[in-house]
């Protein structure tokens, strides 16, 4: 598997350095877990950041608090339970299995339009987080965004004037953008979608279907 | 091996003997060095200064339970240390989750070529990083310091700079191509 469209280096960056919110962070972290060369790219932003801290004016911290922290060195440590690993095999890797559990497929999916379901997962400020999937050929209606839009594809594929998007591939579209992306005919195409305003619909059914839903 | 250098490596050694051997004199050694430097971190993202202080006890607390886990081939201590504290200071002040890979996740595409990654150590690698850092132009020091301190997203950035968004995203992509070519990593 060759990934070829990867996120703007200024979003990873904002992913390590702490200033992107939970959902550009999922998004990004979800396209990490499948891409060994921005793993890479994200170690040497933080050891930037480590850099950056070390060469930071200190502030003394209050008197006592060395003290206090090796008095506490020996406590109890309610131990996190780790992770699950899936029952079976998953596609859906880590942060996402998290907030999905292990199966696109078993997602309750919500039909919005002929061949397109969404699942909404979450909303942090302006951000809206969901799955999309579209039946083999189908196409997201036409949109415009006032915000930016990320998708990762996560099953399947789907094409768009800009290219062709596989499982890994993350497409950022900017707010000026028109886009018509059309799923592979050969499967379901599934994805992660951050949008950080709602779509404009060019077809004025779909958006007021899309409004009414809070896509 | 310049000075820099020479304390980097120091300091990864400390964090390796309170990992294998619960060092607490090692461990006092870092408190002294690092602690202060969380807090003046967490001050520049707008803590409190009692928080600050709390936060800063905290990470060293997290450093010394996690310091096991710290490996001098793949981080430095230093930035190992960085990403506890942001990830501290995400959960504590942002009260959000921070989304993270997890590298036994049998979903994970592994790296390619591990060995030719794995270094005995990146303590020479912050000397070549903090020169690349000094060698940015004004302008790109300006957004790399923001997006580490200013806990903003880039639009906020860019209107508080008057730039167009366009602008500071370009300038972040050539301090990172500036860090990267001094790091002999071509993307």
């Amino acid at each position: 598997m060759t990934i070829t469209h990867h996120p703007g280096e200024e979003f990873l960056i904002a992913y390590a350095s702490g200033a992107a919110d939970e959902a550009l962070s999922l998004i990004v972290a979800t396209h990490l877990a499948l891409c060994p060369t921005c793993r890479r790219a994200v170690r040497e932003v933080e050891a930037a950041g480590g850099v950056l801290l070390n060469d930071l004016k200190p502030a003394e911290l209050s008197g006592g608090a060395l003290k206090s922290v090796l008095s506490r060195l020996e406590e109890p440590v309610a131990r996190k339970p780790a992770a699950e690993n899936p029952r079976a095999p998953s596609n859906v890797p880590e942060p996402l299995r998290s907030y999905i559990g292990d199966s696109l497929q078993a997602v309750s999916w919500i039909p919005v339009a002929f061949g397109l379901a969404y699942k909404p997962l979450f909303r942090r400020g302006a951000s809206r987080v969901q799955l999309v999937r579209s039946a083999p050929g189908a196409g997201i209606a036409m949109h415009t965004h006032r915000g930016e839009e990320f998708t990762l594809v996560l099953e399947g594929g789907y094409s768009d004037a800009t290219g062709h998007y596989l499982r890994g591939d993350l497409q950022s579209a900017s707010p000026a953008i028109v886009h018509h992306p059309v799923a592979d005919d050969d499967g379901y195409c599934f994805s992660l979608a951050v949008v950080d305003a709602p779509l404009t619909f060019r077809n004025g059914a779909i958006g007021l279907l899309a409004k009414l839903m809070g896509l | 091996m310049d000075q820099e250098t020479a304390s980097a490596v120091r300091l990864d050694e400390l964090l390796v003997a309170v990992g294998r051997m619960r060092d607490r004199q090692a461990f006092q050694t870092l408190f002294e060095h690092f602690a202060p430097r969380i807090k003046g971190y967490l001050l520049r993202l707008g803590a409190g200064a009692s928080l600050a202080d709390d936060l800063a006890q905290e990470a060293m607390l997290t450093m010394w339970r996690k310091a096991a886990l710290f490996d001098p081939g793949k981080a430095s201590a230093a930035t190992w240390i960085f990403t506890v504290a942001r990830n501290l200071r995400i959960d504590a002040i942002r009260r959000e989750r921070r989304p993270e890979i997890n590298p036994d996740d049998p979903a994970l595409v592994p790296d390619d070529e591990p060995s030719a990654d794995a270094r005995l150590s990146q303590a020479g690698d912050e000397a070549r990083l903090r020169e690349a850092l000094k060698a940015l132009s004004p302008e790109q020091t300006k957004v790399v310091e923001m997006s580490f301190f200013a806990d903003k997203p880039h639009s906020t950035i860019a209107k508080e700079l008057g730039l167009p968004l366009g602008t500071v995203k370009s300038r972040l992509r050539l301090a990172m191509a500036r860090i990267r070519s001094k790091l002999g990593d071509v993307r």
